[in-house]
């Protein structure tokens, strides 16, 4: 919600009446940039929408037929008297007005990049003001932009004052003319209209509202480009620490972190997402403590060219910590702008592989779990070798539960693929310790499934040797084991139970070498085989 | 509203809580839903509880209490809550308000009755109430859990469009806890009850940890909903650390000892540790109403799967009478494993297969068949009858060296596939190696060599 909203409007009359109609006069239809950008066409707006029947009220904006609004309090929850201050003005909206809030919420109007907090908060604005200053009767409802189309507007805008550092003489104009009206008192008056993305965030956060840094903020009347340094401020610097407090908190918590209930977050929610501005293709990896300047973030097109670029250099140098915080940085991109399309799977699927041929579980495990979570969305990609991958990342990993969601998650045609055929035959030769199988499997490894089964390739070769151990008497010949594990040569064999403090049991009887078996042998396998089998920590996992 | 307070009035006199938990039902015919919510309105509400609680108060000959009025004021906020919620409840079950369409009623529902619950929490943690009155918190933490199901119900069947949780710029989202997003805050809720009991320092006869237990369970339940068991690992430590200033399990009520005790035992079941989670849902078992099928066919459908990998024993046609589902997944399964017939095996874990993994039971399942391939080889020993006697008068000495071609042989027939000798090797050496058979394999010979006495532990051979 927008935080200032509960803060008085200004009193109907003179001053604010002139503003509110050059303010919209200004706005009006100016929506072209943004079209482009986001090549999602306006709705034009139309005339005369009939009341659509069909479609119900939505979330706090009453219908206009409520039969029982004795009950469920006043009619007017659209200008939102809060629930302590109840009925204590009764408006007779008219239709028109209404008209306009069921028009915004058509779902041919909806646009899926505005949440509707943020349509709420700015039909709020709108119909509230018209109320303050008495227009709500003379103005032309019909013609009035959406609240939609007003926010796009006023991102676009902010990008505009992002894009050229300095600000242009046009959008200074735009500046001049929405201050004047509402210069004197510091509240959600029209000045908000020409307000950039972070100047939402700032109007009045708590921690804001007493001590003395918000006297200084106060003092400060902000041009467009001043607004962007205010990311400077003492204040700024304190919400940013509380954040980390927070995520300190989070980590041990243990339990659902409170989305909702933290500060910040709610500061977020009022922002749609960010559309970058950067152009250079090669960015470091930085976490981010707080909000992204859409000035460092590249936008799709750009990361499409980017990951050309990586994919060229990874083949030519076989940099993997150039590459892996390349790729980090490129995931940020793609998050804080919340692009999730088949381009997104792609960057994360190719960042999985490399991690994978790398070994490094834990980016691995990251890519992972967001693949997931992006192929639940619908998003074509790799699903098969991915889901391949998990299985046997959760074999790797020991991890029952998640082995079972894994299972839980396979189609019947799914598990007749292939790679997923594959990644569940090896989860059941071990469950049943049926390692001939098994090294059989590892052998015939589809995709880049090998890098993950060399993780726990040598654990199972313990735990075979430990069976053979006790099971077999009085020895094997070498050669056996070489053929059942799978090692590359006898010699691998030997060193592999040489490398075990095994070297007694290795005997040349007529000019063969055989492993000698039985309980001696045995305990010198089953301490190594235990601690390969106790718990595997890998960083990242969840 | 005068129903509500003849048992606030009633329960207060009496020190009754069960008595006094029912003034905070929300499971009233809705038409009382109403009246109560018509008995006053937003402003007079205050007034109309505020009269009351006195009232009702002063029905007490002696307590000191009543005199506190921090503690009244307590439950007069309690009871506007209340009042506050019902009004929702009722708007939500109304079937004229359908017509609301996108409002998310139950969300409301939900909302309000949480506020409820931060009263009470409140009342217990600062303001005096008493630990007899814990069966209220019961009540409002039971109907929280239930709204916030429906209200996630709702939610997601509605059409609204509604991006806005999701806008967070954390390096991952999950469309499934999405799913689950007001049950998710009840069980932050949940842990929050759970602390203010097991935080009490009171005397034990008069503290609120004799609620622990029932808010444990539906904190466990929640987990459990949330595809989040291993949280429930937190709290059982939170509790073992208390452990010292408690009452024992015992001193609970059955029915909260059952449901622990299950909870306990799977959470030990899904960890592998299925000597505990035998342990656990044995007591849970033994403790259970003989007439609550349900909850013994949930315990079974654990402690059957437990019972074949700690004993390797089956459960009768008997035991599994009284519960058809568990006789379609568990009867043809035993007698296979039983048979030794490897591939009906196979088959049966199959054709079950969704409901075992969603139950969380397949992977111990599938382990059975070490049982059933022990059967098999069994077989094939006693079909191997005896040794020619040495001398006239000698028992009976079973043959006890078998080629691997003959076990090669019956796995290949139970399994309906050719399995190569070095597999059929592994097999074996998986048996021995496991218990399940005692004896050697003498590779050079191709022969296994099982013990003279008890070559199959356990089986009379």
């Amino acid at each position: 919600m927008v935080p200032a909203w509960s803060s008085v409007p200004p009193p109907p009359g003179t001053q604010a009446a002139p503003g509110y109609q050059t303010s919209y006069s200004a706005t009006a239809y100016t929506p072209v940039q943004v079209r482009q950008t986001f090549g999602q066409p306006f709705p034009a707006p139309q005339h005369a929408y009939p009341p659509h029947a069909a479609f119900g009220a939505p979330l706090q904006v009453a219908q206009p037929v409520s039969t029982n609004n004795t009950t469920a309090g006043p009619v007017v929850p659209v200008v939102a008297a809060p629930a302590q201050e109840p009925a204590k003005r009764k408006i007779d909206w008219p239709d028109s007005v209404r008209n306009y809030v069921q028009r915004s919420f058509l779902p041919a109007n909806l646009n899926p990049s505005v949440s509707r907090a943020d349509m709420e908060a700015k039909l709020k604005q709108t119909i509230s003001q018209a109320t303050d200053s008495g227009v709500m009767y003379s103005i032309n409802w019909e013609a009035m932009p959406l609240p939609q189309e007003l926010i796009m507007e006023e991102r676009s805008r902010a990008r505009a004052i992002h894009q050229s550092q300095s600000v242009s003489p046009a959008a200074t104009a735009t500046q001049a003319s929405f201050q004047q009206p509402a210069a004197n008192p510091p509240t959600n008056s029209k000045k908000r209209k020409s307000s950039d993305l972070t100047d939402v965030g700032i109007i009045s956060p708590p921690w804001r509202q007493n001590g003395n840094a918000s006297r200084l903020e106060d003092r400060v009347s902000f041009s467009g480009d001043r607004r962007l340094n205010a990311d400077e401020t003492p204040s700024k610097a304190m919400s940013k620490s509380q954040k980390q407090m927070e995520k300190r908190l989070k980590r041990f918590d243990g339990c659902y972190t409170t989305r909702e209930s933290s500060p910040p977050a709610t500061e977020n929610k009022n922002k749609g997402p960010i559309v970058g501005t950067c152009q250079t293709l090669e960015k470091r990896y930085l976490r981010l403590t707080d909000e992204p300047n859409p000035a460092l973030v590249r936008p799709e097109p750009v990361l499409r060219q980017t990951l050309e670029l990586l994919k060229k250099k990874w083949r030519k140098d076989q940099n993997y910590s150039y590459i892996c915080d390349q790729f980090k940085s490129m995931r940020q991109d793609l998050t804080v702008q919340r692009i999730r399309n088949e381009f997104t799977v792609e960057v994360y699927e190719i960042h999985a592989r490399i991690a994978l041929e790398k070994g490094d579980l834990g980016e691995y495990n990251q890519c992972q779990t967001q693949l997931k979570a992006l192929y639940q969305l619908g998003i074509k990609g790799k699903v098969i070798e991915f889901k391949a991958y998990r299985i046997l990342y959760f074999i790797h990993t020991a991890n029952r539960t998640d082995l079972n969601n894994a299972l839980a998650d396979l189609t019947p045609a799914e598990k007749k693929e292939k790679a997923v055929k594959h990644a569940l035959d090896v989860r059941s030769a071990l469950a049943l310790g049926n390692y001939h199988r098994f090294f059989q499997l590892y052998n015939d490894t589809p995709n880049m499934g090998a890098y993950l089964m060399d993780m726990f390739v040598i654990r199972e070769r313990l735990s075979a040797l430990c069976n053979i151990c006790k099971a077999y008497k009085p020895n094997v010949p070498l050669r056996f084991i070489t053929e059942e594990l799978y090692f590359e040569s006898d010699a691998d064999a030997a060193q592999f139970i040489l490398d075990h403090d095994g070297q007694e049991l290795l005997e040349d009887q007529d000019g063969k070498v055989v492993f000698v078996t039985g309980p001696k042998a045995c305990q010198i396998f089953e301490a190594p085989r235990a601690k390969a089998f106790a718990r595997v920590d890998i960083k990242g996992q969840i | 509203m005068d129903a509500v307070f003849e048992h606030f009035a009633k329960g207060q006199v009496e020190s009754n809580g069960y008595e006094l938990s029912k003034s905070l039902s929300p499971s009233l015919p809705n038409e009382q839903l109403r009246a109560i919510w018509k008995s006053c309105n937003t402003h007079s509400v205050k007034g109309v509880v505020k009269r009351h609680v006195h009232a009702s108060l002063d029905r007490m000959n002696v307590f000191a209490a009543k005199e506190d009025p921090k503690y009244v004021q307590g439950w007069i906020d309690v009871y506007t809550a209340y009042w506050k919620a019902v009004g929702d409840l009722h708007a939500a079950r109304d079937p004229a308000s359908d017509s609301k369409g996108s409002q998310l009623l139950w969300t409301k529902v939900y909302e309000s009755w949480r506020e409820l619950l931060n009263t009470i929490l409140r009342g217990y943690n600062s303001l005096g109430f008493e630990a007899w009155t814990i069966p209220c918190l019961y009540v409002v933490l039971k109907h929280l859990r239930e709204f916030a199901l429906k209200a996630d119900f709702e939610r997601n069947n509605s059409s609204s469009v509604d991006t806005a949780a999701q806008s967070t710029f954390q390096d991952d989202f999950n469309p499934e806890s999405d799913q689950n997003r007001v049950l998710e805050d009840c069980a932050r809720q949940l842990n929050r009850a759970f602390n203010a009991c097991l935080t009490d320092r009171s005397e034990l006869e008069n503290s609120r940890k004799i609620g622990i237990y029932y808010v444990i369970n539906l904190l466990f339940k929640t987990y459990f909903k949330l595809n989040s068991a291993s949280l429930s690992k937190n709290v059982l430590k939170a509790l073992q650390a208390g452990r010292g200033d408690m009452l024992p399990l015992e001193a609970f009520p059955k029915s909260q000892q059952v449901t622990f005790k299950y909870y306990e035992g799977l959470l030990c079941f899904l960890e592998e540790n299925y000597v505990q989670a035998e342990e656990h849902l044995t007591q849970a078992w033994n403790l259970c109403h003989k007439d609550a099928l349900r909850n013994k066919e949930l315990i079974l459908t654990y402690l059957v799967p437990c019972h074949l990998l700690t004993t390797h024993t089956l459960p009768s046609r008997k035991l599994l009478e009284p519960y058809p589902r568990l006789q379609k997944l568990f009867l043809p399964l035993a007698k296979h494993i039983k048979k030794g017939e490897l591939h009906a095996f196979d088959l049966d874990l199959l054709e079950n297969e969704d409901e075992f993994v969603r139950r969380r039971i397949y992977l111990t399942l599938e382990r059975g068949r070490d049982i059933a391939l022990r059967n098999l080889l069994r077989k094939v020993f006693i079909v191997g009858g005896f040794e020619e006697p040495k001398a006239e008068g000698d028992k009976p000495v079973r043959r006890t060296r078998i080629p691997i071609a003959e076990f090669a042989a019956a796995i290949s027939l139970g399994s309906q596939e050719t399995i190569d000798n070095d597999e059929v090797e592994c097999f074996l050496a998986n048996m021995i190696y496991k218990g399940l058979m005692k004896g050697y394999i003498a590779r050079e010979r191709s022969m296994v060599v099982l013990s003279k006495s008890g070559a199959f532990p356990g089986t009379g051979v």
